[in-house]
């Protein structure tokens, strides 16, 4: 949403915004006001319950989220500064957001709109595995992706090798791997019948260049694609970042603001992530000019989002989001377990129901924790994103989504800190067809055969 | 009486108090290898509490900051005491995160728990060359380079300063640990390194217990 006129004069912040030493900045200004603001706004976690349904304390999370931005603002560790926002330039940010994109290009573009707590419109359903993945499996791994139904936009896993070479950041083996990714996604695409589908790419560029070097809208990104950008863990930039935000914003592509809050970290418990969602989705939206946000916030040391001091802040921060704005914002399931266990599927419909429920769209699904090569599948995607549909097409209400996810918890919290790593792509799919394995189908209709009985409601 | 009170003013990441007692204690007769294990001893503890998310980063942050400052407040009297001085220094490290990296809070963690655990700890920050971990290693005559890493992309940094201490005749000079999240001991042993620290909890003893091993 971002102007120009916007753009520099936030730009122009990081090189004359209030100074301050980075090892100051998150122990002296970001934890304090966190903590100052939980309290001064009286947020406290319930263990007990995964899907409150206070509506003032959906409000309180939002004023604390809001209060935290203002006052903490991002602070870019090449300048030294805080870029910092008024009252009255966050508000006409949020003014501004049309609360809807078209995304994708032809018969393959979506409307992508806010959704409300309770909504029965179906969340705005992103794929992805999140991983890094083998060369000679990433074209295989796109397609196996792209062939899903509910598919609204994919994100592809990233390389990790081009042309037999490790890629390493910045260099030229990473604009060769970020040209590579490209290529498969669009004839992937294009092989499956969608040609015009919505990308978020490449994951494979983590540094500016690679990620300039395929703007293109014959072969690369296209200006209906997006990129996304991240902010450092927590609430700070850089300008490889920031040269991201103003090329995207040249180039006219979407942007999303990529962010991690951490439970146990600066963030504090529960409540602090709580709070940082909704801040960053400011952020986001105010300082990279991101028509959505993209959160994965996780914990400290599984590094998923599946237990219940994880589901707690999504749940709240999604409420207090769909309640006082129109932005949009995927959450994105980080699970323990890996593919073909039981396990990762539990996980990734309950991260899926808890997140749709309180108004999030959805981006499925980091299996093992994001940690392996070639540990994630379409089909635990499939199934949080067929549970997305049906929560919402039946009116699930929170009261009876916290029941399921309690019921959920109960078979997997246990083994968090051990969950079962699972199989590797090509163990659970056939790689020439990109279809999955009669073992691994048969695993994941059993489990949704089990959500059915659960109540969840399934289409088809 | 003061010990226990340090004690629990470190556990409670009480600076000013921990501060006060400390400066008392230096005007009364120690057992300085005493006072030091129990000081270490308690760090431990809250570095297990931290382990647990019994406690967050801040607490931990703030409990490292005050052992620091007490170290500081204590060290002349402390160094007096072989046993003492033994106790903390369990090995120098230059640490920091690799080259075109910019993300830090697990090394930051790594730094707070083996400096709260008797290492002394040379922190290069993040986005560091490989050729920067060797010199400062060679400057600080360091025991260990421990580089983390969180992306895929930048995990070869790691190798590339494993290649580059072979490549100048240095490789058994210094005990190379790795870690950050897409980082496992698969990716340690191709690449040569010495250790792998799956969390930033588990580095003071895998490392305490790498340099006691007989090379």
């Amino acid at each position: 949403m971002s102007t120009p006129y916007r753009l520099w004069e936030i730009q122009k912040r990081s090189n004359d915004g209030p100074q301050c030493d980075e090892d100051d900045f998150l122990p002296k200004i970001f934890t304090p006001k966190l903590k100052q603001v939980v309290k001064k706004y009286g947020i406290q976690w319930d263990r007990k319950t995964v899907l409150p349904t206070d509506e003032d304390l959906a409000d309180r999370v939002w004023l604390a989220g809001w209060e935290l931005f203002r006052d903490v603002g991002l602070y870019n560790t090449d300048t030294h500064r805080m870029i910092r926002l008024s009252d009255a330039e966050i508000k006409e940010a949020l003014y501004m957001h049309p609360g809807q994109y078209w995304v994708g290009a032809g018969k393959d573009a979506v409307l992508w709109k806010h959704r409300q707590i309770e909504d029965r419109n179906p969340p705005f359903c992103i794929f992805s595995p999140d991983c890094t993945c083998s060369e000679e499996l990433h074209y295989s791994m796109c397609v196996a992706f792209l062939k899903e139904p509910l598919l609204d936009g994919f994100c592809a896993p990233i390389l990790e090798d081009t042309m037999g070479m490790k890629i390493r950041s910045a260099s030229p083996f990473e604009i060769n791997g970020c040209t590579q990714h490209i290529y498969n996604l669009r004839l992937a695409a294009k092989q499956v019948g969608r040609p015009g589908v919505f990308f978020v790419a490449v994951g494979t560029a983590e540094h500016d260049t690679g990620q300039i070097a395929v703007s293109n809208n014959e072969w690369g990104v296209r200006t209906t694609d997006s990129r996304i950008i991240g902010t450092l863990t927590e609430f700070k930039t850089a300008d490889t970042l920031l040269n991201r935000v103003v090329h995207c914003a040249q180039y006219g592509c979407y942007v999303g603001n990529l962010t991690g809050p951490i439970y146990g970290g600066w963030c504090g418990g529960a409540e602090g992530v709580a709070v940082t969602l909704v801040a960053y989705s400011l952020n986001g939206l105010c300082i990279y000019g991101a028509v959505y946000n993209q959160h994965f916030p996780f914990h400290l040391n599984w590094g998923s989002n599946t237990t219940r001091e994880l589901l707690w802040p999504i749940a709240v921060a999604g409420q207090a989001l769909g309640r006082n704005s129109r932005l949009l914002y995927t959450s994105n399931g980080f699970s323990n377990a890996g593919p073909m266990t039981e396990m990762v599927f539990y996980e990734t419909a309950c991260h899926a129901l808890v997140s749709t429920v309180t108004s999030w769209d959805l981006w499925e699904m980091a299996s093992a924790r994001n940690k392996y090569r070639n540990r994630a599948t379409p089909l635990e995607a499939r199934l949080g994103m067929e549970v997305g549909h049906a929560v919402a097409q039946q009116g699930m209400t929170r009261q009876e989504a916290n029941d399921i996810a309690l019921k959920l918890l109960a078979k997997y919290e246990h083994m968090a800190a051990n969950a079962p790593m699972g199989k590797e792509y090509q163990e659970c799919y056939d790689v020439p067809t990109a279809l999955p394995t009669q073992e691994h189908f048969d695993m994941y209709r059993r489990v949704k055969d089990e959500l059915a009985n659960m109540g969840v409601t399934f289409p088809y | 009486m003061s010990l226990e009170r340090l004690c629990q003013a470190l556990e409670e990441g009480a600076q000013e108090e921990a501060e006060r007692i400390a400066k008392d204690l230096l005007n009364q007769k120690i057992d300085s290898k005493a006072t030091v294990d129990r000081l270490v001893a308690t760090m431990q503890k809250v570095g297990d509490r931290f382990a647990r998310l019994e406690i967050f980063l801040p607490e931990m942050m703030m409990s490292g900051q005050t052992m620091a400052s007490v170290m500081q407040i204590l060290g002349p009297k402390i160094s007096q005491s072989a046993g003492a001085a033994a106790a903390l220094m369990k090995g120098k490290v230059v640490l920091g995160t690799v080259k075109g990296d910019l993300h830090e809070i697990g090394k930051n963690i790594v730094k707070l728990m083996l400096e709260a655990t008797g290492f002394e700890v040379k922190d290069l920050g993040y986005d560091v060359d490989p050729l920067a971990f060797i010199k400062e290693a060679e400057a600080l005559k360091a025991d260990f380079i421990a580089a983390s890493a969180l992306m895929t992309t930048t995990m070869p940094h790691q190798k590339e300063i494993i290649d580059l201490l072979k490549d100048k005749g240095l490789r058994g000079k210094y005990k190379v640990v790795i870690g950050g999240a897409p980082t496992t001991q698969e990716w340690a042993e191709k690449i040569g390194a010495d250790l792998y620290c799956y969390d930033a909890g588990s580095a003071p003893r895998l490392m305490a217990q790498l340099i006691a091993k007989p090379s």
